[in-house]
């Protein structure tokens, strides 16, 4: 089972999308698939039509009260299973702070489906914090979207140094960045992204793109990659896909 | 996995399932006619774990074919196919990680097309407040080729986590009338309506009863190993896979060793004479065997070599597949030779208890005794054979001494599968699990030494056929890995046999042969008071 986490500093940069249509495509492969919408506002549960709640929150499920196993729903799709969102998991820094070896704990809660599950996608709430931390000390790979913006490289600068100065949280994580919400008719956008390849030739070669089909996600509450599976941004994905697997 | 239930719909089943679907809110999600072609193995592995594999083309569009694997209502993989693609061992499967867990499931068989049928089939969504899918409900009418109605069945399957929301669902449906649950399959309905063969099973399973005679209980466990013998011959005979000559195989080692523990139960003139038939049997399907195992550990080899090493190694791969066809054509000809039919009908005649076979005057003393008590006292001798044997090795014996004791161990796990269902379940089970791993290490070690020795000859016949100095060196390299895992196994040896050799597990056997020896020691006791001699001097 390989643990892949979509991270950024940054909100609003298209990690719940990534999360949401990346667990899609893989399961759509033949994969078995488990995404767990760790961000309290619960906007992947919401795309899947998942009620946001676990029963006894996310202190039930990191003590070890509550399986994984029995608070796990599937979705609408073959192979793809929801741990859905709760308004608790806000305080999961303070349910980690209490808990015995905090960085550890994800990782052990999600070992007890590792038989059942060849991918699980964590969809991570912006931030630098304990949570992330321990999201970092689970995960095989970081999956961050970057849009190309000042703003959104600064972050991903930031998350850089982090992970050069804990090289104990972040042990043998791999970090793969694609532009996401790239808007090609932005010269600005253009012009980012370019240097920033040379900066960075490590950064995954699809970019995914700014996309109306995207945003009617919301209305449709589906993956991109199930309500238009020829459309730009699904053939963006499948090939993202491909790349991180090349790199896993 | 998630709950499934399967229903048999009586009567019209159309106008009922249509009406379901309008009492329920059920949201039509797909409904096609489908030409339909199940596949299996042998054995039937899919059958057992309650899945199907199956070539489905729409029949508006019989070209768009695709490859369905299917369990318990849930799609596991589904994948477009060509035109002319067939399913049939595991390398012919689609890439893919789903069907990476088919090819485990399969392993070294081939999947067989077992029936043919029309489906019109429906899948609709059981959906709740927020259109979320609780439920997904199948509905399949389908007809065999000739136009034969099967069943038609109703499934549900609720998704993971809204169990209870579906009971609604299921409620509904128990209350209804026509709607009977069933574990079958369409697939199933369809090869009994057509009168397919039964799958064979590998396993052993035939049901003994434990007060019956020796004679009949012999007669009866040989007579399954015939069965096994005949289901598993025109599959050995065409080289469908090599599992079929390995169960063959196995039923005949396995009657050689019934044979062997009959005496005093069997007809002394009898047993010698199927004993060497079996014998010849046997022998006649080694090299065979030999050859498929060599081609089913080739990939294994490869993957213990770097990669120029493997590459390399292609020669090895072309020679062996050639020696496989070559043993294959001979014992096809064993197989079918007057030879083997002679003692396949002496052999009929003979557990049917007909023929010259009858009129044998038997030295059978033990013939008429309860089973369990003569099975009882057979796997004691075998066990204390395995103990002193195995109790005498040690790191300086010779390899011969690990290859005598896994003839012992072979023995001894013989008399438990083939009677084991004379004796309690659980006490058999405690038995048989420290035994298997022993002989699994004592395989290992003889196989890798056998394996080495082949390797070492069949690179001497490389080499004067002018194979290149890196086939030789690579083929140095796997014989090296062999030594590696030969090595390995022989290490591994002193704990697995301490492991059977344990307390807990010889009062297992103790257990199993108990009641026999008790019986026999209060015969013997009877006897000694009715003759007034208890042999013993008073204190």
């Amino acid at each position: 089972m390989k643990i892949l986490a979509t991270y950024n500093i940054k909100g609003g940069v298209g990690k719940t999308a990534s999360a949401v249509n990346l667990a899609h495509v893989a399961a759509g492969r033949g994969n078995r698939v488990l995404l767990w919408d760790l961000d309290p506002q619960g906007a992947a549960t919401f795309y899947f039509r998942v009620k946001p709640k676990v029963k006894g929150g996310g202190e039930a499920l990191l003590s070890g009260r509550r399986d994984l196993g029995d608070v796990i729903k599937g979705s609408d799709y073959d192979n793809l299973d929801i741990v859905p969102a709760d308004f608790s998991y806000r305080h999961l820094d303070l349910m980690l702070d209490d808990a015995k070896k905090p960085l550890a704990r994800l990782r052990k809660v999600l070992s007890s489906v590792a038989d059942e599950y060849d991918y699980v996608f964590l969809d991570c709430a912006p931030s630098i914090s304990l949570t992330s931390e321990s999201v970092f000390r689970a995960a095989d790979a970081l999956l961050v979207p970057v849009i190309p913006t000042t703003l959104s490289i600064r972050t991903f600068d930031q998350l850089d140094r982090f992970v050069d100065e804990n090289p104990d949280i972040v042990r043998k994580l791999k970090i793969l960045g694609f532009f996401s919400m790239a808007d090609t008719r932005k010269r600005l956008h253009r012009e980012l992204a370019e240097e920033l390849r040379q900066q960075r030739p490590e950064l995954l070669p699809t970019q995914i793109p700014m996309d109306t089909d995207i945003e009617r996600m919301g209305i449709h509450r589906q993956p991109v990659t199930a309500a238009y599976p020829r459309s730009r941004p699904s053939r963006a994905y499948q090939s993202l896909w491909d790349e991180i697997l090349e790199r896993l | 996995m998630s709950e499934f239930h399967r229903f048999v719909v009586d009567g019209s089943p159309d106008i009922e399932l249509e009406e379901l679907a309008a009492h329920l809110g059920l949201q039509e999600t797909e409904a096609e006619e489908l030409d339909r072609r199940f596949f299996d193995t042998a054995d039937g592995r899919l059958h057992v774990m309650g899945a199907t594999l199956e070539l489905r083309s729409p029949v508006e569009y019989p070209m768009m074919r695709s490859l369905v694997w299917m369990r318990g209502g849930q799609v596991l993989a589904s994948t477009r196919v060509d035109a002319g693609f067939e399913p049939s061992m595991a390398d012919s499967l689609p890439v893919g990680p789903a069907f990476d867990r088919l090819r485990d499931v399969i392993e070294m068989r081939r999947l067989l097309p077992t029936t043919e049928v029309r489906s019109r089939l429906s899948v609709a969504a059981y959906l709740d407040s927020e259109e979320k899918t609780n439920a997904r409900v199948r509905i399949d009418l389908p007809a065999l080729t000739d136009g034969r109605r099967l069943p038609a069945l109703l499934e549900v399957r609720a998704v993971r986590g809204y169990e209870s929301e579906t009971d609604r669902l299921l409620a509904h449906l128990d209350n209804r009338d026509g709607f009977d649950a069933t574990d079958l399959s369409t697939a199933d309905f369809a090869r009994s309506m057509v009168g397919a063969a039964p799958f064979v099973p590998s396993k052993f399973s035939v049901r003994l009863d434990p007060d019956g005679s020796a004679s009949d209980v012999w007669t009866a466990v040989l007579r399954e190993l015939h069965d096994t013998m005949i289901a598993n011959f025109a599959g050995t005979v065409d080289d469908v896979d090599s599992e079929f000559l390995h169960d063959f195989r196995v039923a005949v080692r396995r009657t050689r060793s019934v044979l062997q523990e009959g005496r005093g139960v069997l007809d002394p003139a009898a047993r010698d004479h199927f004993r060497a038939g079996f014998k010849w049997l046997g022998d006649i399907t080694t090299p065979t065997r030999d050859a498929d195992v060599h081609l089913l550990d080739y990939p294994h080899m490869l993957a213990t070599l770097s990669v120029e090493y493997a590459a390399a190694l292609a020669p090895l791969g072309e020679l062996l597949v050639a020696r496989q066809h070559s043993s294959q054509l001979q014992l096809a000809a064993d197989l079918r030779s007057s030879r083997r039919a002679q003692l396949g009908a002496e052999w009929d005649e003979f557990l049917a208890g007909d023929g010259p076979w009858t009129t044998r005057s038997g030295e059978a003393a033990d013939a008429d005794r309860r089973a369990t008590d003569v099975v009882a006292v057979r796997i004691a001798r075998a066990q204390s054979r395995l103990l002193r044997d195995g109790r005498a090795i040690d790191a300086n014996s010779p390899p011969e001494a690990l290859h005598d004791l896994r003839k012992d161990a072979k023995r001894l796990r013989y008399l438990l599968e083939c009677f084991g269902s004379l004796f309690p379940a659980e006490e058999l089970s405690v038995a048989v699990r420290p035994l298997k791993s022993l002989q699994d290490v004592l395989g290992e070690f003889q196989d890798t030494e056998v394996q080495a020795h082949a390797l070492a000859d069949l690179g001497r016949q490389l080499d004067n056929q002018g194979a290149s100095t890196e086939t030789i060196l690579a083929m140095g390299g796997a014989i090296e890995q062999l030594s590696v895992r030969s090595a390995r196994a022989r290490r591994e040896f002193a704990a697995r046999f301490t492991a059977f050799d344990a307390r807990a597990v010889q009062l297992a056997f103790d257990h199993l042969t108990m009641r026999s020896t008790v019986k026999q020691s209060k015969k013997r006791n009877t006897k000694r008071s009715k003759h007034g001699n208890t042999g013993r001097k008073s204190r």
